[in-house]
C-alpha cells in the first residue's frame, strides 16, 4: 500500500459519503417534520439517491487506479472499478424507487425511520459492490443484511411482518457466521485479509498438499453468499420472508440486496480462487465452478417448479427470484472460459442480466404495491379483470412479467441472451440448456398471471384502482428502463459492462 | 511444514476440551449417592423464590433507554482514543472524529425528539 492520498481516495467512497450525508438529513428531518409531512422525505432520499447515481455516469469520473498502481483504495479496503460502479448504480437506483413506492403504502409510508434504514441498506450495499477486503465484505455484509432485518419487521403490530423479520433475522445471523467462520480461516492460513493478497500466498509451496482446509473455508464462503442471493439450497427464507415482509421492503430486498451481493461474490471467487491457483493436483476454480453449476441447475428448475403452484403473488416472485438468481448463477459458473473475453463477457452478462432484472422485479412490485393498497388483497386470483379496471397498471404489470420471463422487447430477453451465450462460450452448454427449458417453465406462470388479468373477469370491475402522481412517475422510470434495455440500449448497456468487467480483471497479479 | 498437521493440534484440543469437562459429569453419575427430597428437586434459581408471575410487562421506555445508553456507550469507546491522542492528530483524523461526533448529535437530536428521553 502507497502513501495515504486524501484526494484520491475520496471519489472512491464518494456514493457512501453522499449517503451519509442523506442518513444524517433524513434523520433530523424525521426529528422535526410533523407527522403528516414526513412523506416528504422520500423525495428528499430518491432524488438524493437518483442524483448519486447519476454523478458516476458523469464522463471523467471514471475510475481511475489508485496511487499504488491498482484500483484499491483506503489501505485495500474498497476496489472502485468500473464494476464496482455499475453495481452501485443499481443500488442507487433500486433505493431511490424503492423509497417513492413507499409513499402511499399505510403504516410505512409516513415513518421516517422507514426511509433512514433504507438509505442505511443502501449504504451497505453500495459499499458491499465495491469491497475488497475480508473485513470490509463482512462489515458491509452486516451493514446492509441489519438493516433488512429490521426493514422485514418493520410493521411491528403485523405478526407476518414480525415473522418474516425474525425468520430472517435467524437464517441471516446463521449464515454470516458461517461465512464468517470461513473467513476467519482463510486469513488464519494466510495472514491476510485482502482478497487479492489471500491467492498469492495460497499459491505459495505451504500449501502444496493442503487443498482440502482451503476448499472447507470456500464452501463455508459459499453458504453466506449463497443465502444473499437466495440459491437453493439456502432458499428456505425467501417465500416466507417476501411474503410477510412490507411490499416496498420486498422490493427492495429481491434487487438491491442481490446485486451487490453477486457483485462481491463474482470478485471473491476471481480474486481469491483464481483460475491459476493450484494446490497440490487440484484447480480449485474447478470446484467453485462446478459448485455454481450445480446450484444453478437446482435453483432454476425448483424455483420454477413451486412458482407454478403458487396462489399469492408475493410468492410467485420469490420463487421466481430463486430462479432468476439460478439463470444469474451461470453466468457466474462462466467464469470458467479459458479466454479473457469469454469471463469478461461472462461477468458482463451477469451485470446486464441484473441490471434489467432490478428494473424489471422493481416495476412489478410497484403494480403489486398499489394493487394491494387498493384492494387490501395479495392473491393472483383476485388480479382478475386488472385490464378492465385500470388497463395501464395491467399493461405495466405484464411488460414486467414478460421481462422476468424474457420475451422480447422487454429488456429480459437480451438478459437471458447474454447469459446463455456466456455459458456456452465457455463450454457449459449442458447448462445453457437447461437454462432454454427453465425459460420455458417459467413463461408458463408468468403467462397465467398475465392470463387472469386480461381474459378472467370479476365485479369490481368499474373500480379503478387509484395511482398518485408519484407512482406514475415510478412506473413510467421503470417501464421506460426495460424497454430500453430490451431494444436500443441493450448493445449500449452490455458493451458497458464489457469494459466494466475488463477493469475486474485489471491489473491483478497472475490472472490471464 | 504441511498445514494439516500445524492444525492437528486444534484438533486435539477439540477432543480434549469436550472429554476434560464430560469426565466429572459422567462420573458423577455413576458415583453420586441419590437420595432426592423435595427441596432438592426444586429448580436451581439464585436469589430468593419468586412471587407471582415472572412475565410482567415493563415499560418499554426502560427498553428504549437502555437501547440509547448502549449506542452511547460503545461509541465512547471509539471517542476515548481519539481524545488521548488528540495533540497527535492530523487534519484528516481530527475531522474524521468530529464527522462522528456530528453523526452521533444527529441520533441525540432524533432521539429527544422522539421523546425516547422522556418519562411520563
Amino acid at each position: 500500500m502507497g502513501e495515504f492520498d486524501l484526494l484520491s481516495s475520496l471519489p472512491a467512497i464518494a456514493p457512501e459519503i453522499g449517503l451519509t450525508i442523506l442518513i444524517f438529513v433524513a434523520v433530523l428531518l424525521d426529528s422535526f417534520l410533523h407527522e403528516s409531512q414526513r412523506k416528504g422525505i422520500a423525495y428528499v432520499a430518491a432524488l438524493g439517491m437518483a442524483a448519486l447515481a447519476i454523478v458516476p455516469i458523469i464522463p471523467g469520473w471514471a475510475p481511475e487506479p489508485g496511487p499504488t498502481g491498482d484500483y484499491l483504495f483506503w489501505g485495500g479496503m474498497i476496489r472502485h472499478d468500473a464494476l464496482a460502479q455499475i453495481f452501485r448504480i443499481m443500488v442507487l437506483a433500486s433505493g431511490a424507487l424503492t423509497c417513492l413506492m413507499a409513499v402511499d403504502a399505510k403504516r410505512v409510508g409516513n415513518k421516517g425511520e422507514f426511509y433512514t434504514i433504507v438509505l442505511v441498506a443502501t449504504l451497505g450495499a453500495s459499499l458491499l459492490s465495491a469491497s475488497a477486503d475480508l473485513i470490509m465484505v463482512f462489515v458491509a455484509l452486516e451493514t446492509l443484511s441489519i438493516a433488512l432485518y429490521c426493514l422485514a419487521a418493520f410493521k411491528r403490530n403485523d405478526s407476518k411482518s414480525t415473522e418474516s423479520g425474525m425468520k430472517y433475522f435467524l437464517f441471516g445471523a446463521f449464515s454470516s457466521a458461517i461465512m464468517l467462520y470461513g473467513f476467519s480461516l482463510l486469513y488464519g492460513f494466510t495472514g491476510q485479509t485482502n482478497l487479492y493478497a489471500l491467492a498469492q500466498f495460497m499459491g505459495t509451496e505451504a500449501f502444496a498438499n493442503n487443498a482440502v482446509p482451503v476448499l472447507a473455508a470456500m464452501v463455508m464462503v459459499i453458504v453466506g453468499f449463497g443465502f444473499k442471493i437466495s440459491a437453493v439450497p439456502f432458499h428456505f427464507w425467501t417465500p416466507d420472508v417476501y411474503e410477510g415482509a412490507p411490499t416496498p421492503v420486498t422490493a427492495f430486498l429481491s434487487v438491491a440486496s442481490k446485486a451487490a451481493s453477486f457483485a462481491v461474490m463474482m470478485r471473491f471467487f476471481i480474486a481469491v480462487f483464481p483460475n491459476d491457483l493450484v494446490i497440490g493436483d487440484y484447480v480449485i476454480q474447478n470446484f467453485w465452478v462446478q459448485f455454481m453449476a450445480a446450484a444453478a441447475v437446482i435453483s432454476m428448475t425448483l424455483g420454477n417448479v413451486i412458482a407454478l403452484s403458487q396462489k399469492n403473488i408475493k410468492r410467485l416472485l420469490a420463487y421466481s427470484s430463486i430462479a432468476q438468481a439460478g439463470y444469474v448463477l451461470m453466468g457466474v459458473a462462466a467464469l470458467q472460459a479459458t479466454t479473457p473475453l469469454g469471463a469478461e463477457r461472462a461477468v458482463a452478462s451477469v451485470g446486464f442480466y441484473l441490471f434489467m432484472y432490478t428494473f424489471s422485479n422493481l416495476l412489478a412490485f410497484a403494480v403489486i404495491i398499489l394493487f394491494s393498497e387498493a384492494t387490501g388483497s395479495e392473491t393472483i386470483a383476485d388480479l382478475a379483470g386488472l385490464n378492465r379496471r385500470s388497463p395501464w397498471l395491467a399493461l405495466t404489470l405484464t411488460i414486467a412479467l414478460l421481462s422476468l420471463a424474457g420475451v422480447p422487447p422487454a429488456a429480459g430477453f437480451f438478459g437471458k441472451f447474454y447469459l446463455f451465450t456466456a455459458a456456452v462460450e465457455a463450454d457449459l452448454v449442458w447448462l445453457a440448456m437447461i437454462g432454454v427449458l427453465n425459460a420455458i417453465v417459467g413463461l408458463y406462470y408468468y403467462l397465467v398471471v398475465i392470463k387472469v388479468m386480461y381474459v378472467d373477469r370479476s365485479e369490481d370491475e368499474d373500480k379503478p384502482i387509484p395511482t398518485s402522481q408519484t407512482y406514475r412517475w415510478v412506473l413510467g422510470v421503470a417501464t421506460l428502463a426495460v424497454i430500453i434495455l430490451g431494444t436500443v440500449g441493450a448493445q449500449v448497456i452490455f458493451e458497458w459492462a464489457v469494459q466494466g468487467a475488463g477493469t475486474l480483471f485489471a491489473l491483478l497479479p497472475g490472472v490471464f | 511444514m504441511n498445514v494439516l498437521n500445524e492444525w492437528a493440534f486444534v484438533g486435539v484440543f477439540f477432543a480434549l476440551s469436550w472429554a476434560l469437562p464430560a469426565l466429572p459429569i459422567v462420573a458423577a453419575v455413576f458415583f453420586s449417592p441419590k437420595k432426592a427430597n423435595a427441596i432438592k428437586l426444586q429448580t436451581y434459581e439464585c436469589g430468593v423464590e419468586t412471587v407471582g408471575d415472572t412475565w410482567v410487562q415493563f415499560k418499554v421506555q426502560y427498553y428504549l433507554y437502555g437501547l440509547v445508553f448502549l449506542v452511547f456507550d460503545v461509541e465512547m469507546i471509539f471517542l476515548f482514543p481519539w481524545a488521548m491522542a488528540y495533540e497527535r492528530l492530523d487534519t484528516f483524523q481530527f475531522f474524521a472524529g468530529i464527522v462522528f461526533i456530528i453523526l452521533l448529535l444527529d441520533v441525540l437530536v432524533y432521539a429527544v425528539k422522539k421523546n425516547v428521553l422522556e418519562w411520563s
